[in-house]
């Protein structure tokens, strides 16, 4: 339950703030708002942060953490394949709240918008009290605790190249049981899948049969690996890659 | 933790206690603003839609302190009592609502977006309102409510949505025909019948009577009142599929401080009932009480507190210690009746399964002759079994209900049901109360679907406040709904069919094994339907039922609009089309050769009846408009298409195919002998009416229907009927809204209290006008002679009511029928299959019904678009999935998938009309026959498109990516 509630206007304040573990940052509040345990937390509530920029510089398109999702969508600056996926990450209600960093921090394992950053090859800036870094966004969705009493501050990633995302899902608006993005940039093609692991992850296109998937109702193991296989076929023929 | 939050809520600062743990929701729910609604605690049904700073958010996931200084709207602010703003008027206009629960945030939505888009595509529309959830109208028309907002606010001709009439097709060519063309989404289609009389009110469009309150998002809903003083309901639920509980203590949880009772097996007297509500006597068996020594899935009640707050009664719950004893578990209806079986009800005091022993709950047999016989003397013999699951109604609004003491000491329970007398008569012996110590008042109810076809927590609350002496309230959680109330009958379906050589039937056998879960409620009596429904469509000399319902340890299944037809249906249309294709016919000229029509006998149905029917008389089929129906669907959906090539295998798309599929229904109107409604009407001093009725508006638009039925017949408007319904102090008895009856029996009460308030009016009117009754007319709200002279309806009220001769001109009325007239109609469906990962899109849905004369075109055509996008949910992806322990797996909204306004098919309802001779103003049903067919034409389209012919639904991209691999 939460038991305290901050609004820092400050990325400093915020760190002093979540920089004991005893309170975490809240952005949207879409995912945490809605949890039922027990336990007390605080939250660090960043709407007040100056971190809800959308700005592309120099062939890099950099995005704010607390920028809601929504704000992603409406933005003419990034590709028309991101601004889609974002679309996809909820119904407007949700997606006028929640924010691209707590997108990254929930990493939920259906984020085609993940996958999508993943395909870009994004870095996430963070804020820890010594300064600033930027990480892999990889780095961070395959281990959380990794920015545990940090701040996310945006998420960047190069423009240009081709995108193209493709998904199977019960419904055209429902969450992917298994999703491809592709992106073919200067030097390479990089594919994400979301639906085979814990979260969106990047894959080998040519080891697709390695991957080991979860089950559950809406596919089994073996047929989210079919789909991966389907998938990422379809997506590396968009972006003009072999097939 | 007593803090408070301040908030600028429709431009007033507003200092509302709350803690930093509160949702937006519960701080403005508090501080008055009932339109704010609670569908989840996870956000997802958007009912909790504000505006904050211009955008729609979900109050449920937002933290109130979040929306500090910030600008807060909600639909309270949106226009002063008696105004009305140009977005609410286009929601009335177009019949957009039907329960309105989640009116106020469509309303909020709409407002965001024309700010910011004042000329938005269809395409935005949808996207702006896809954070509402809406279980009831398919979003046709809510979607265009927006358009027509837009374009009345812009200054522009909105859409034309008065009703179209369609020529009929039957005999005639279909290609000169152009009334088709310009046809706009929204415009409800009626095939006129030559036999339907003109009227006045009745088949009009007229706005719903509690458009209003829905609206303007006015407290109206069970939980739209002030909670202060209340105490909160919680209910431990067990965590277990089968266990025994061997020591229960509520001391921990009775100690903490705000905890004001603790209700258990130990503390509660053991009254066995059963919960379905239905008419007395209540089917067998009652194998249920408020709380027992044994739990029998997961979700079953342990226990009950009633605390200060809703954090206390949680708290408390953990409090209880409970042992079990854990008991192995059985969920599959074949399995739990096979040889070893744990046992589910092994209870002494059991009382009416056929054989408790081995969880056979009912052993349902019918039959017209000799089955055996019969196919032997078929050409071919068709046997195929289907298997269909479970799913859940999901009303926006849960199950909620309020229990209290009134002046008088008589209980009252303010409760969202569809059976308000049923449950004041079932819950009186568990309670120990005479009926006459209890009121029951049901408002306005956010969706039921069945669901609130039951005495499900009514006990709880009433338990409690007799326990407490308090006002106590106990909502559900949205798992709680999905898991402890009510869902769909899992059915394993076998048929077996004889066909002659000209394609005629000569048997249909139909067997059935149900899965009830752990209570009987409605097994009987859905599984009865199952059987009714699935051997009343065709014609076949000799036909057969046999049915074994199960107790299995699956949450319960109950009532489900449909109940046990969209289940039967699915298996009988899938079953013959798939006859047709074996058979190389074409599958409509095979069914039409065998279909019932006109004259025919419904001949199952009198060993399938549960109401008090004459023995020896046979129902017969007294109109259909049947054949209309599948021509006009056919034109509707371009069924020629299922012959072009190109169409269907899209040259630019190669993993792509395409289909069409068809699938005929048959439904019953009301209960026979059995469902009955009650109706009272007066007049007032100005010549308007009190209509009070028993019947239960759950958002249908019946209040409305039943108020035009009672205008027309003593010529006035709409506008002067005043309806009140079903309030069990105030307003006669009815049965409740389930089984397809209100209009037709309800409707048919409403209109003979009605007649009898007209001949009344008529005496007056006579003496006033000096011409005889008989010669008299009423319309227009006046009297009027054959010469012309007129004399107000307000002067005969006030000569009655004051000046002369003085008595109260007023009439009650009951109505029950011998006869179940039956609706038909065709639906289809257009699908595109991919082949390479079994991904099914449905692109279009078509249904032409036969519902008699519809009596409002436009809530009329709501039910149809509505109930057709609840039977795709159905269809293709709605489930409740389970873990092995008996843990329903996605009990939320997204994991369990219903359908959005973003990702919808087209919609289309025709309206054919028949004259029904029996139905008030020739009036049958059509609640439910929408719910039918959608399962089976979506396969149907599916094998169309692709050849693989799957016979379990839903059709989830990975069952048909296997059978296509099978095949």
């Amino acid at each position: 339950m939460i038991t305290e509630y901050h609004r820092p206007t400050t990325v400093e304040d915020a760190l002093s703030l979540i920089g004991d573990r005893s309170a975490v940052p809240l952005g949207g509040g879409t995912t945490l708002t809605a949890r039922r345990d027990g336990a007390p937390i605080g939250v660090v509530d960043l709407q007040a942060l100056p971190l809800d920029e959308i700005t592309v510089h120099a062939g890099t398109a950099t995005i704010g953490a607390t920028t809601r999702l929504q704000d992603v969508v409406d933005s003419d600056v990034l590709p028309p394949v991101l601004r889609d996926l974002a679309r996809r990450e909820g119904p407007r209600t949700i997606r006028n709240a929640a924010t691209i960093g707590g997108t990254v921090v929930v990493a939920d394992p259906e984020s085609e918008l993940l996958a999508c950053l993943l395909a870009l090859d994004a870095a996430v800036t963070v804020a820890r009290d010594d300064g600033r870094t930027e990480l892999p966004l990889d780095e961070i969705l395959g281990a959380p605790q990794a920015v545990a009493g940090e701040l996310i501050t945006a998420i960047a990633f190069p423009v240009g190249g081709r995108l193209a995302a493709d998904r199977t899902g019960r419904t055209p608006m429902d969450r992917p049981i298994v999703a491809a993005v592709a992106h073919r940039g200067p030097d390479a093609v990089r594919v994400a899948v979301c639906g085979v692991a814990p979260h969106p992850v990047l894959v080998d296109p040519s080891a697709i049969a390695d991957l080991e998937p979860p089950s559950d109702f809406r596919g089994s193991a073996g047929y989210r690996r079919t789909l991966a296989s389907v998938l990422v076929g379809r997506v590396l023929a968009d972006v003009g890659g072999d097939r | 933790m007593s803090s408070t939050v301040t908030l600028h809520v429709n431009g007033r600062d507003l200092e509302i206690r709350g803690g930093p743990h509160e949702s937006l929701r519960t701080v403005l729910r508090r501080a008055g603003f009932h339109s704010v609604r609670f569908g989840s605690d996870t956000g997802e049904t958007g009912a909790a839609g504000v505006l904050v700073d211009g955008r729609l958010v979900s109050a449920d996931v937002m933290l109130a302190v979040q929306a500090e200084g910030h600008e807060i709207e909600t639909v309270e602010g949106l226009a002063g009592p008696g105004e009305m703003h140009p977005i609410q008027q286009a929601f009335i206009d177009t019949g957009a609502m039907q329960s309105g629960y989640s009116a106020p945030a469509m309303i909020l939505a709409t407002k965001e977006l024309l700010e910011r888009n004042p000329n938005p595509s269809e395409g935005e529309v949808r996207d702006a309102l896809s954070g509402v959830l809406d279980r009831e109208s398919g979003y046709l028309r809510p979607v265009h409510a927006v358009l027509r907002a837009a374009a009345t606010m812009l200054g522009e001709d909105p859409d034309d949505i008065s009703v179209v009439h369609l020529d009929t097709l039957v005999g005639s060519e279909a290609s000169v025909h152009h009334d088709r063309d310009g046809l706009s989404d929204i415009a409800p289609r009626v095939v006129p019948s030559d036999e339907v009389p003109p009227t006045r009110v009745v088949g009009h469009a007229e706005p719903k009577t509690d458009a209003i309150k829905l609206v303007k998002g006015n407290p109206a809903f069970t939980d739209d009142t002030d909670l202060e003083g209340t105490l909160i309901a919680k209910v431990l639920y067990s965590p277990h599929a089968h266990a025994r509980i061997t020591s229960i203590d509520d001391s921990k949880a009775l100690s903490l401080p705000g905890v004001h009772a603790v209700l258990h097996h130990g503390n509660v007297a053991r009254v066995r009932y059963a919960s379905g509500g239905q008419s007395y006597p209540n089917p067998l068996p009652y194998d249920q009480v408020s709380f027992d020594d044994k739990v029998r899935y997961v979700g079953d009640r342990v226990a009950a507190v009633a605390a200060d707050t809703e954090e206390i009664a949680r708290e408390a719950l953990e409090l209880i210690d409970v042992t079990y004893e854990v008991l192995p578990a059985v969920f599959d209806e074949n399995e739990a009746i096979a040889e070893g079986a744990p046992v589910i009800h092994d209870e002494p005091d059991m009382e009416g399964a056929h054989d408790a022993s081995r969880n056979i709950v009912h052993h349902i047999e019918a039959t017209t002759g000799d089955i055996e016989a019969g196919l032997a003397a078929a050409d071919r013999v068709f046997e195929q079994t289907f298997r269909v699951h479970q799913v859940q109604q999901t009303p926006i609004e849960p199950h909620v209900a309020i229990a209290e003491w009134d002046s008088d000491e008589r209980l009252v329970i303010t409760t969202s049901t569809q059976v308000p007398f049923h449950v004041r008569r079932m819950v009186a012996p568990l309670l120990g109360l005479p009926v006459r110590k209890i009121r029951i008042i049901k408002p306005r109810i956010g969706g039921g679907f069945g669901a609130k076809q039951e005495m499900l927590i009514e006990d709880i609350v009433g338990h409690l406040t007799m326990a407490t002496g308090r006002r106590v309230r106990l909502e559900l959680t949205r798992e709680e709904e999905f898991v402890s109330s009510r869902t769909r009958h899992p059915q394993t379906i076998t048929y077996r069919t004889g066909v002659d050589a000209d394609g005629m039937l000569t048997a249909q056998e139909m067997r059935v094994i149900g899965n009830t879960g752990p209570y009987g409620t409605h097994g009987l009596t859905v599984q009865m339907v199952s059987g009714l429904r699935g051997l009343s469509s065709y014609n076949a000399p000799v036909k057969a039922f046999d049915c074994i319902v199960a107790y299995t340890n699956i949450p319960v299944p109950g009532a489900y609009r449909g109940y046990g037809a969209p289940q039967a249906l699915f298996a009988l249309e899938c079953h013959m089309e798939d006859i047709a294709a074996e058979l190389g016919m074409d599958a409509i000229e095979f069914r039409r050769r065998n279909w019932t029509t006109v004259g025919d006998p419904i001949d199952i149905a009198p060993q399938l009846g549960e109401g008090d029917i004459e023995e020896g008389v046979m129902p017969i089929i007294t109109s259909s408009g049947l054949e209309e129906c599948v021509l006009q669907g056919m034109r509707a959906i371009d069924w020629q298409r299922r012959t072009d090539a190109r169409w269907k295998q899209p040259p630019d798309r190669p993993n792509i195919r395409r289909g069409i599929g068809f699938a005929m229904a048959m439904h019953g109107t009301a209960i026979p002998g059995l469902d009955m409604g009650g109706a009272s009407m007066k007049i007032n001093d100005d010549g308007s009416f009190n209509l009070l009725v028993g019947a239960t508006d759950l958002g249908t638009g019946s209040d409305t229907v039943l108020a035009q039925i009672a205008a027309e017949v003593v010529g006035v408007g709409i506008e002067d009927i005043i309806i009140y319904s079903s309030d069990t102090d105030m307003t006669p008895f009815d049965t409740g809204a389930y089984a397809s009856s209100t209009t037709y029996i309800s409707g048919m009460a409403v209109k003979r209290a009605a007649e009898g308030v007209r001949e009344q009016i008529l005496d007056r009117a006579s003496e006033l006008l000096e011409a005889p009754s008989g010669t008299i007319d009423l319309h227009d709200g006046a009297a009027w002679s054959e010469d012309g002279e007129s004399v107000t309806l307000e002067t005969i009220a006030l000569s009655t009511l004051h000046q002369r001769a003085q008595h109260q001109i007023m009439a009650t009325a009951s109505y029950v029928s011998p006869e179940s007239p039956p609706p038909y109609a065709a639906q289809f469906a257009e699908v595109e299959v991919d082949v390479e990962t079994g991904q099914v899109t449905v692109e279009r849905l078509v249904m032409a019904v036969d519902c008699g004369v519809p009596i409002n075109p436009v809530t009329a055509s709501g039910q149809v678009e509505g109930g057709m996008v609840q039977a795709l949910g159905y269809g293709h992806c709605e489930e409740m999935a389970y873990d092995e322990y008996g843990r329903m797996v996605n009990p939320r909204f997204g994991p369990y998938k219903i359908y959005r306004s973003d990702e919808m098919p087209e919609l289309e309802a025709i309206l054919v009309q028949t004259m029904e001779a029996s139905g008030p103003f020739g009036a049958k049903a059509i609640a439910e026959i929408p719910k039918d067919a959608v399962a089976p034409a979506l396969r149907n389209a599916i094998a169309d498109a692709t050849g693989v012919r799957i016979d379990a639904i839903p059709f989830t991209p990975e069952r048909v990516w296997r059978a296509l691999n099978a095949s």
